[in-house]
C-alpha cells in the first residue's frame, strides 16, 4: 500500500476514533437518562390502578422530582455535543426525548387538564425549544410525545371507568379530539411521525366508544358537553 | 372513520323522526371539532408547528433537487472521463472535466450552502448525500487519472467553502464516494484492455487493491452503507484481478484488442451496476 493511501486511511481512522469516543460518552449519559425515564414512567402507572386516581397529585410531585435528574442528564448531553452537530448524534437520545415529552405532557395533563406547550416540556427536560438557542427538543420528538400521550390517555379513560370515575373519559375525549384536530393542521411527510399519527384515530375511537358506553347506560354525568338535540 | 359514523347516526335519527337522540360513536368527536375554538392555545400552537415543519420540509426538498442536479452532472463528468482512450485526447478531456467540476462548485454547491446557512448540516445530510457521493466519485476519478492518487477530503472540502457558508463534507461521505469510484476504475481497467494499454490495467488494479486494504483496515464507522460499499468493492477488485490474470496468462497468446472481448463477454451480466450510465 502506498504511503499516501496509508496516511489517508490513518487520518480516516483517527476521525472514526474521535467520533466513536464521543458516541460512547453520549451513550453513557443517555443510559442514565433512559433509566430515569423508565422510573418516571413506572411511577406514573399508578393512575391506572385501583384507587390510584386519588393519588395523582402526589404521584405528579414524585415524577417531577425525578425529572430533575433528567435535567442533569440533558445538561451533560448539551455539554458534550458540539453546538452545530445536534442532528449528527440525535439518534442516540431521540427515543428518550420522545418518551420524556410524553411523560412531561402526561404530568401537565394530570395536574392541569391541558396540553403541555412545547416550552413547558422543554423546561421540564432542561432544554430549549429552538436550535439556535442551544440544546433543544426537536419539534417532531415533542409531537411524537403528544401522540404517545393520546394512547396513554385512552388507557387511562378505560381504567378510570373501571375505577369508578365516569367524568374523566369525557374530559379525555375532549382533550384528544382537540389534539387530533391540531395534528390535522400539519402537513406530515411520509415519515415516522405520519405513521404514528395514523394510529391516533384508534385512540380517538377507543375513547369515543367509552363515552358511548357511558352515555347509553346513563352513566354519563350530564353537567357538561351536553349533546345539542336532547329535546324532541 | 368518525365522519362516516357520524353520518349514519344522523341518518337514523332522521328516519326515526321523534325518537330520542342517541349518542353515536364518532358523533362526539364531530361535535368537539365543530365547536372547536380556533383561537385555543392548542390550535394556535399547532399552526405554528405546521409552519415550522413546512419550512423544514421545503428546505429539504429544495436541497434534494439540487442534489439530483449534482448527481446528473457528476455522472456526465464520469462518462466524459471514461472517453479518454488516447494520450492525445487526455489533456483536453481532463481540462474539460475540471472546468465542469469548478462549474458545479460555483453554482449548485453554492446554492446548497446558502440553504444550509445557519442550519445544522447533519439535519439535512440525507437530502444531499447522494449527490455529494456522486460528486466525490467524479472528483476522485479525475484526481486518479491526473495524479494517480486519492486526494485528502480537505482538498475537496475547500472547494465547497464560500464566504460565510459551506457544504460540510463528512469524511464518511467521502469514503462512501471513494467506494463508488472503485466501480469506475474497474470499468476503466477493463476498457484499457481493449485499447491494449496493459500498464494502466495493472495500475488501476493495484490502486483499487490499496483502497480495499484501506477499507478493511479501518474499523467500521457504524454506517450501514459502509459495509455494503465494501462488499461491492470486493467484487470489483476480484474482477480486476481476474482481468490482470487473463492478461498475464493469455496476453502473449492472442492479439491485445481481443483480450477485451474475452473479458467483456463475462461482463454482460452486471450491466445493472449503478454509476456508469448517462441519463
Amino acid at each position: 500500500m502506498s504511503s499516501d493511501m496509508n496516511s489517508l486511511f490513518a487520518a480516516f481512522q483517527d476521525h472514526i476514533n474521535v467520533e466513536q469516543e464521543l458516541r460512547e460518552e453520549i451513550r453513557q449519559v443517555n443510559k442514565d437518562i433512559d433509566q430515569k425515564t423508565r422510573e418516571i414512567q413506572t411511577s406514573l402507572q399508578i393512575i391506572h390502578q385501583d384507587g390510584g386516581l386519588s393519588k395523582i397529585p402526589e404521584c405528579c410531585v414524585q415524577a417531577r422530582k425525578l425529572f430533575l435528574d433528567v435535567k442533569t442528564g440533558f445538561s451533560k448531553l448539551a455539554a458534550i455535543v458540539p453546538g452545530d452537530q445536534y442532528y449528527r448524534f440525535h439518534d442516540h437520545w431521540r427515543f428518550s426525548a420522545q418518551r420524556l415529552a410524553f411523560l412531561a405532557s402526561l404530568i401537565v395533563y394530570l395536574e392541569e387538564g391541558k396540553m403541555a406547550m412545547i416550552d413547558e416540556v422543554a423546561e421540564m427536560i432542561g432544554v430549549t425549544t429552538k436550535r439556535e438557542e442551544g440544546f433543544h427538543i426537536d419539534l417532531e420528538d415533542y409531537l411524537m410525545g403528544l401522540l404517545q400521550l393520546a394512547s396513554e390517555l385512552a388507557r387511562f379513560a378505560v381504567n378510570s371507568v373501571t375505577n369508578g370515575d365516569y367524568k374523566r373519559p369525557l374530559h379525555v375525549s375532549q382533550f384528544v379530539a382537540e389534539l387530533n384536530s391540531g395534528f390535522r393542521l400539519l402537513n406530515l411527510k411520509n415519515d415516522g411521525l405520519r405513521k404514528r399519527f395514523d394510529a391516533l384515530k384508534y385512540d380517538v375511537k377507543k375513547i369515543e366508544e367509552i363515552v358511548y358506553d357511558l352515555s347509553i347506560r346513563g352513566l354519563k354525568s350530564e353537567e357538561k358537553s351536553e349533546p345539542p338535540s336532547t329535546s324532541t | 372513520m368518525s365522519h362516516r359514523d357520524g353520518q349514519s347516526g344522523r341518518g337514523r335519527r332522521g328516519g326515526g323522526g321523534q325518537r330520542q337522540w342517541r349518542p353515536n360513536v364518532g358523533e362526539r368527536g364531530k361535535q368537539v371539532i365543530e365547536g372547536l375554538d380556533e383561537n385555543s392555545p392548542v390550535i394556535q400552537s399547532f399552526r405554528k408547528f405546521a409552519l415550522e415543519l413546512d419550512t423544514k420540509h421545503d428546505r429539504y426538498e429544495r436541497i434534494v433537487k439540487h442534489s439530483r442536479d449534482i448527481t446528473i452532472e457528476s455522472k456526465r463528468i464520469i462518462f466524459l472521463l471514461h472517453s479518454i482512450d488516447s494520450e492525445s485526447k487526455r489533456e483536453t478531456v481532463l481540462t474539460e472535466a475540471q472546468n465542469r467540476i469548478n462549474q458545479l462548485n460555483s453554482t449548485i454547491f453554492k446554492e446548497i450552502a446558502i440553504e444550509l446557512k445557519g442550519q445544522d448540516s447533519y439535519q439535512y445530510l440525507r437530502s444531499f448525500s447522494a449527490g455529494l457521493q456522486e460528486y466525490i466519485e467524479a472528483v476522485t476519478f479525475l484526481f486518479y487519472l491526473r495524479d494517480g492518487k486519492l486526494p485528502h477530503w480537505d482538498e475537496i472540502q475547500q472547494n465547497i467553502v464560500y464566504d460565510e457558508e459551506k457544504v460540510h463534507l463528512d469524511p464518511v461521505e467521502y469514503f462512501l464516494g471513494v467506494g463508488d469510484l472503485t466501480g469506475e476504475l474497474m470499468r476503466c481497467c477493463i476498457q484499457s484492455l481493449g485499447t491494449g494499454s496493459t500498464k494502466s490495467c495493472y495500475e488501476a488494479c493495484s490502486f483499487v487493491r490499496d483502497i480495499y486494504i484501506g477499507f478493511i483496515s479501518v474499523s467500521s464507522p457504524g454506517h450501514r452503507e459502509f459495509s455494503r460499499k465494501l462488499f461491492v468493492l470486493r467484487q470489483s477488485l476480484s474482477k480486476m484481478e481476474m482481468a490482470c490474470y487473463t492478461l498475464a496468462v493469455r496476453g502473449n497468446e492472442i492479439p491485445k484488442h481481443m483480450l477485451a472481448d474475452v473479458f467483456s463477454s463475462s461482463e454482460v451480466h452486471d450491466a445493472h451496476d449503478e454509476g456508469f450510465c448517462v441519463d
